[in-house]
């Protein structure tokens, strides 16, 4: 019977080698992919997440944490395709118009790759343009919009009027996440979630996908 | 008592005539409809500033042009850079991707003269009547913005410390050198600015900021010290887990006692006041931006009844003033504080009653 805690421990340690070896080691010896997502990568990055808000860990050892779920995935991503198991879903993400920064949108795709989802990086600078055409043309269940900037927080609120105006609300789930935003903002442009971090986006968004 | 003099005694944490004010940034926008067609050399004497801001990249050549259409730049260190209407230019692609661009890397002369001709131009204009105020980039964000990338700068730091410090080293001379020759060229004072922390606390542990943040901090600080002059520390974020760290640097003042990160003027005035000058903490977020000119009037009061006490303070924007502030309320700030900020403090903030004054109109 293979631990499944030994990868959980060798990613809330950041130890990529390890990580991708143990991975392989438990396919080899018959754990489903699927097994390995829900027993080892999800609960290594919940607990990432609590030394993160906690005050135990800081970037460098969430990224790298980050960084060994990520070698665990792509050993698996192969194995979950072939299977047919069902993933969280297409999450599609960017940081609004007028806004560059990317270090928190970057965080929170590791975090979601790591918890399943198949996560299409938008970049930044994105119109509102841009993110109806990617909502109308893809099939993604979550919207992720990110803003930092003072001055760019209204292309939130410009970003689902147009989704609404488009007719395209109903057909995706939209999070909104960055520093000068809150839940009482989140609920006055009518957003479904909003995350204060990383590890919160996380939860919401296993949540809107009723995975919780 | 002229600003250059009321700076300088705030630093050293004794009472001027009134509570000094400048900003490191003033946009454009701003400035324009506040005063249109004025120089920024005639826009901060319009505005009585007590300091002069000069980046250490507000020369053009420190940017060569990639994608003009794009915004898109090559920084002097190599690593291209995006601008956008409401930003300030950020690194996207770091300069050293692999360990052959480190070998061959070259790094850019601080020696060059140009690189001073901002400086020299507002020694020119303002030398002894206003503190110019040099700006150097804090060692560890070069090589996190464009040496390495943040997400890379954060991984190397648990998995090759050695290669991270080899690249601060880099840094750190080329800023020395930087000082010794702004400081030359007739700079009064500096400010090392360079985030350590977002809202939610530092980026990196404090035992990581002691291996990594202030071992390339605190020589920088000493160099200004040894060439006769004062600097400032400017990181946002809530930084309190750091502030006996970097007070230890040596360093004169810190900016901003981030309000957005729920950082406060009196805490901080109470923990550290007989330690360091303080600078901040109106916040150039919701409130500049969208507040009303009565909250900003009552917000800035507040940061001079509990900062202004004894002196150590320099009442400013929480970090500058970009170009979505409203211009009308960066008015009531400076207003407020040329008006109230006047020593000694107490009667005035006791009995105050914030004007709608048009004296900037």
């Amino acid at each position: 019977m293979f631990d499944l805690n030994t990868i959980k421990e060798s990613i809330i340690s950041g130890n990529l080698s390890q990580a991708e070896e143990l991975t392989q080691s438990a396919l080899e010896a018959g754990v489903t992919a699927k097994e390995i997502l829900d027993g080892s990568l999800v609960p290594a990055l919940d607990e990432v997440g609590r030394k993160f808000q906690a005050g135990e860990y800081f970037f460098p050892e969430l990224l790298v944490a980050g960084e060994a779920t990520r070698v665990a995935m792509e050993r698996l991503k192969p194995e979950l395709s072939r299977s047919g198991a069902p993933t969280m879903g297409k999450y599609a993400i960017g940081t609004v118009k007028g806004d560059i920064h990317d270090i928190g949108k970057n965080i929170v795709i590791m975090m979601l790759e790591g918890n399943g989802w198949e996560v299409t990086d938008l970049g930044t600078d994105v119109s509102t343009e841009k993110f109806c055409e990617v909502v109308k043309e893809g099939d993604y269940k979550i919207l992720g919009l990110s803003a930092l900037l003072t001055t760019t927080i209204p292309r939130l609120a410009e970003t689902m009027d147009a989704l609404k105006e488009g007719g395209l609300r109903e057909k995706v789930k939209v999070m909104v996440g960055g520093v000068s935003i809150n839940q009482e903002y989140a609920d006055q442009i009518g957003a479904d979630a909003y995350g204060k971090d990383a590890f919160e986006a996380v939860i919401k968004a296993r949540a809107l996908a009723g995975k919780s | 008592m002229n600003g250059l003099e009321r700076l300088k005694r705030v630093l050293r944490r004794e009472e001027p005539d009134r509570v000094p004010h400048f900003e490191f940034m003033v946009h454009e926008k701003v400035r324009n409809a506040i005063k249109p067609g004025l120089s920024l050399e005639d826009f901060y004497e319009f505005m009585d500033a007590d300091g002069i801001g000069v980046g250490d990249k507000s020369a053009a050549k420190c940017y060569t042009v990639v994608d003009e259409a794009k915004r898109i730049y090559r920084d002097q260190w190599g690593a291209l850079v995006k601008f956008s209407e409401e930003a300030a230019g950020i690194p996207f692609e770091p300069v050293i991707k692999s360990e052959s661009d480190w070998e061959n890397y070259v790094v850019p002369d601080p020696d060059e003269d140009w690189r001073y001709d901002n400086v020299r131009k507002m020694v020119k204009r303002f030398k002894g009547e206003r503190g110019i105020f040099c700006g150097v980039t804090d060692v560890f964000d070069i090589v996190k913005e464009s040496f390495l990338g943040d997400i890379p700068m954060f991984t190397e730091m648990i998995r090759n410390p050695a290669r991270v410090h080899r690249m601060c080293q880099v840094v750190l001379d080329y800023q020395l050198r930087y000082v010794e020759n702004c400081r030359a060229a007739g700079a009064d004072l500096f400010y090392i600015n360079g985030d350590y922390a977002v809202t939610a606390g530092p980026m990196v542990s404090p035992k990581m900021a002691a291996e990594f943040f202030m071992p390339y901090l605190k020589p920088l600080v000493t160099r200004v010290h040894e060439l006769g002059s004062m600097c400032i520390k400017h990181s946002d974020g809530l930084l309190w887990s750091l502030f006996d760290q970097i007070i230890e640097t040596g360093v004169d003042g810190i900016h901003p006692i981030d309000p957005e990160a729920g950082m406060d003027m009196g805490e901080a005035k109470a923990k550290y006041g007989d330690k360091i000058c303080l600078l901040g903490n109106v916040d150039c977020g919701p409130l500049l931006t969208w507040g009303t000119a009565a909250e900003v009037r009552e917000t800035t009061r507040e940061c001079l009844r509990k900062g202004g006490k004894g002196g150590g303070l320099i009442c400013m924007s929480s970090n500058s003033i970009h170009s979505g502030v409203n211009p009308e309320n960066y008015v009531a700030m400076v207003e407020i504080i040329h008006e109230y900020g006047k020593y000694p403090l107490e009667d005035h903030l006791d009995n105050l009653v914030v004007p709608g004054s048009g004296k900037w109109s």
